[in-house]
């Protein structure tokens, strides 16, 4: 993904990376969630990626690059990172699964504690939703008034 | 005859001070030139005069009394913890004295002054200054703690640089005035410190109870060091009092008019040194090494002022060394325990010098400014008055039997000899040298300045005239008090407060030889001035061109001013200068300005990470997160 | 080498690319996919501690990321558009009208 030039090529890539890391999680057993994965990351993010991805038909002037200047630094950087996490992660007592491949917690028990619990988190959602609406009216306004 | 008014004392004190507020309000540029020349002089003078009445009511009172203290308290200043400090007035023999003379002398000094400051542009302002001394001197004298002295002290000396400095248009006259404060500042210091060791020993500052805790030896009194409290409280009074090394001011302080010379330095503020001493003459019966100290700086003072006088060539300086002379003669007399003699001194010099001052002043005012001997003469028919009063005073100081002066200093250099309190023949020697030249330099003025051929320029000559009545009539008034003043026996009238110190006994018989050899040295003194003076004025040009070195160092004053402006004054402006000034200017403007551009700098470099390149961001961010692992490693 | 550690060690990974992405890619639109990327690694992560305690905290937040992340695409991608718009190219570097 980071080394394709086309940024549709990058979108598939992606895709294909959500795909799997949804069956990952049904793997580990909490299915809905793996539902949810793609149902929206890539059923509607992903989608909507790619809309925009064909819209704006990018011409590149010839002989740019895919790399910022930072390229020697980041890369440094990463592997600090990566190296890092690992030593972290390596350190840290990790308990095995209690059973492997059985579903930890249901869907049932998921939604109660959901709407029961943390019922704030689930009303923020919507709170949030609502205000990435108005946002995007608020954009597509400014654009309007841009065109006159 | 009991007390009518129960705050008398407290009123003679305050009087002046009206006299200074109205006159300061209303007489000077201030209040807008209100009041004219005539109702400033009866303001300034009123005042003194009416306090100088209530004195008198007081002392008869005193009288009634049967001479026992008159304490008068105020109200109370402080409340400082325990300690309370108040304001309270004190009147016993030595106050009596003193307060008669401040008050008398001052108020016919007054009087003098209505002529001699006529027409002057700041008339009122003067006699606002001169009404404020006397408040200040009177708190001096009256006070009951050395608190209440302490302020009257720091008065004088502020009324005194305002007098001195009188016509500050000429900055000389300013720079003298500023001279005589800072040195009476320094001598403050050890007074200072006295009463702080005073006030730690016994809890109060009351002069008659520390007094009198010495004189009946106390236990408190007996932890005091004594001696140590009696040196500190002399450098004051080496300050006030024009001693060495503190007398520098005085002859500087002549730029003043000539009332102020007279009534300030020479009369009332220098002696505030002497009745200071006199007051606490129980801590000094108790330091034999302070009184010692004392009596041998006065001897010294008084034969290096009168070396000096020989030679001054201004009518004024030469009195200003012959002050501080006579001063040196006042403290011989403490430092050999004759309190009462040194008082007695302190009245008869007011007496005369007074006098010997204001007709300086009424010849200034004849020839109309000049002051230089040099180009007077033969004034003795032109103005018989003053010279006929300036005669009569300069007899008194020399101690010319029958007049004022020979009873005291006769008395001091008897005391001066045969004291069993630390009299020493040398003592007795060095102050009858003093005297004979005490009589040599002041007939020396007499005659220059009145007899002879005249040698004064046409125009000067041809507007001599005689001083105005207010001007004649106190100089007549002070003459007669010069040449009858020795009659009223001081000594022996405060000898029930303070006693005079015992006589050697193998040395009772000289006295009267010794009267005889001050007659004698008296005469002598006159003698040699007429001889020198007298004839023809190449006479005392060969003595002068014999003797040129000896003579250009007195004429120089020893130098001494030159000294101290090297050693001290110059390394003190040095530092003030380049350290204090220069220094903390860098310091303080340099440390801000670092600071300051300290903050621009770190804030132009932070600046420089705000390329606006996302990219960048992001990075900083990894790095960011990088760093936050390993610290975690390490804390957490 | 147990599943924990290694499901951890590839969220670290998937995160840690997402970001490197962030910093090498110039294009604004690969951007975007490279911090959909590190949401990705995240939200792994969150599950495999929330399957391994047995809490449902753990899917609570991942649904909540799922939230957060459609809001941002939503408001991101028309942002990037008027961007693209107005100064007529998709290198990030030229957006640098915030500087200083």
């Amino acid at each position: 993904m980071l080394v394709v030039r086309e940024p549709m090529r990058v979108a598939l890539a992606l895709i294909t990376t959500m795909v799997m890391l949804g069956g990952i999680y049904g793997l580990l057993g909490v299915h809905f969630i793996a539902a949810f994965q793609v149902l929206i990351y890539v059923g509607a993010v992903m989608v909507f990626m790619v809309y925009v991805i064909m819209l704006l038909e990018v011409r590149e002037a010839p002989g740019n690059t895919r790399y910022s200047r930072f390229l020697v630094p980041g890369v440094t950087a990463f592997a600090a990172l990566v190296g890092v996490l690992g030593i972290s992660v390596y350190r840290s007592n990790a308990e095995i699964l209690a059973v492997p491949g059985a579903p930890a917690f249901s869907v049932t028990q998921f939604s109660k504690a959901f709407l029961s619990q943390y019922w704030l988190e689930f009303e923020l959602t919507s709170v949030f939703l609502v205000a990435a609406i108005v946002a995007a009216l608020a954009v597509i306004k400014v654009s309007r008034r841009a065109h006159g | 005859m009991p007390l009518l008014l129960p705050h008398t004392l407290a009123l003679i004190a305050l009087l002046p001070l009206f006299g200074f507020l109205l006159n300061g309000f209303f007489a000077t540029a201030l209040g807008g030139h209100r009041a004219n020349e005539r109702v400033a002089s009866i303001v300034g003078c009123a005042f003194p005069i009416a306090a100088f009445a209530l004195t008198i009511k007081a002392f008869l009172d005193l009288q009634a009394g049967g001479f026992t203290p008159i304490v008068e308290p105020l109200y109370r200043w402080a409340l400082i913890g325990s300690s309370s400090f108040e304001i309270a007035f004190y009147f016993d023999r030595l106050s009596a004295i003193m307060t008669l003379v401040v008050t008398g002398v001052g108020s016919v000094i007054h009087i003098y002054s209505t002529g001699y400051m006529h027409a002057d542009k700041s008339y009122g302002r003067f006699f606002a200054h001169l009404n404020l001394f006397l408040f200040f001197m009177l708190l001096l004298v009256l006070g009951r703690s050395l608190l209440v002295l302490f302020v009257g002290w720091e008065g004088v000396g502020l009324a005194s640089y305002l007098l001195i400095g009188f016509w500050f248009d000429d900055l000389t006259n300013a720079k003298a005035g500023r001279k005589a404060f800072i040195t009476n500042r320094i001598g403050d210091a050890g007074f200072l410190l006295g009463m702080f060791l005073l006030y730690r020993a016994f809890g109060t500052l009351d002069m008659d109870t520390i007094n009198g805790a010495f004189l009946t030896g106390s236990e408190v009194a007996m932890i005091v060091p004594a001696s140590l409290v009696g040196l500190l409280l002399f450098i004051g009074a080496t300050g006030k009092s024009a001693q060495i090394p503190l007398y520098v001011w005085l002859p500087d302080a002549m730029a003043g008019p000539t009332p102020v010379s007279a009534l300030i330095h020479a009369a009332t503020m220098v002696t505030a040194g002497v009745y200071l001493t006199a007051r606490m003459s129980g801590i000094y019966m108790m330091a034999p090494e302070a009184s010692q100290v004392m009596a041998v700086v006065g001897v010294l003072t008084a034969f290096f002022a009168a070396t000096v006088a020989l030679v001054q060539t201004d009518i004024k300086k030469v009195l200003a060394y012959s002050t501080v002379s006579q001063l040196g003669f006042m403290f011989l007399a403490l430092g050999v325990g004759a309190y009462g003699v040194a008082i007695f001194h302190v009245v008869t010099h007011a007496f005369f010098k007074a006098c010997l001052f204001l007709g300086a002043g009424s010849v200034i005012h004849a020839l109309g400014g000049e002051q230089d001997i040099r180009k007077m003469g033969g004034l003795r028919t032109k103005i018989p008055v003053t010279f006929w009063t300036f005669a009569i005073a300069t007899a008194a100081i020399a101690g010319i039997p029958g007049l004022a002066g020979f009873f005291s200093k006769d008395e001091i250099l008897w005391y001066a000899f045969a004291s069993a309190k630390g009299g020493a023949p040398w003592l007795w020697g060095m102050a009858a040298l003093t005297a004979l030249m005490t009589a040599f330099y002041m007939f020396r003025l007499l005659w220059l300045t009145f007899m002879g051929a005249s040698r004064m320029s046409h125009e000067v000559e041809h507007h001599v005239h005689e001083s105005p009545i207010s001007m004649t009539g106190v100089l007549m008034l002070l003459a007669l008090l010069s040449a009858g003043g020795g009659y009223i026996a001081i000594p022996h009238f405060l000898e029930a407060q303070i006693p005079l110190p015992p006589i050697v006994e193998s040395l009772e018989h000289y006295e009267h030889t010794l009267l005889i050899v001050s007659i004698v040295l008296a005469f002598a003194g006159l003698g040699l001035a007429v001889f020198m003076y007298g004839g023809p004025p190449s006479r005392a040009e060969a003595i002068k061109q014999g003797s040129l070195p000896v003579h250009r160092l007195l004429s120089g004053k020893y130098f001494v001013d030159e000294l101290y402006d090297r050693a001290i004054v110059k390394p003190l402006v040095w530092f003030s200068d380049v350290v204090l000034l220069r220094g903390s200017d860098k310091l303080l403007d340099g440390s801000l300005n670092g600071l300051a551009s300290l903050a621009q700098r770190s804030a132009g470099m932070l600046g420089r990470m705000q390329t606006g390149s996302l990219h960048l961001y992001a990075l900083l961010v990894m790095v960011g997160i990088v760093g936050a692992l390993l610290w975690s490693w390490r804390h957490v | 080498m147990d599943r924990v550690t290694l499901l951890l060690w590839l969220s670290g990974a998937l995160f840690s690319l997402g970001l490197l992405g962030v910093i090498v890619r110039r294009n604004a639109l690969v951007m975007l996919m490279c911090m959909e990327l590190m949401l990705n690694g995240v939200n792994l992560s969150l599950v495999t501690f929330s399957q391994q305690r047995g809490d449902a905290a753990g899917a609570v937040l991942v649904f909540l990321v799922f939230v957060v992340a459609t809001a941002e695409i939503a408001l991101a991608i028309p942002i990037v558009l008027l961007l693209v718009r107005f100064k007529r190219s998709m290198d990030i570097d030229r957006y640098s009208d915030l500087k200083g």
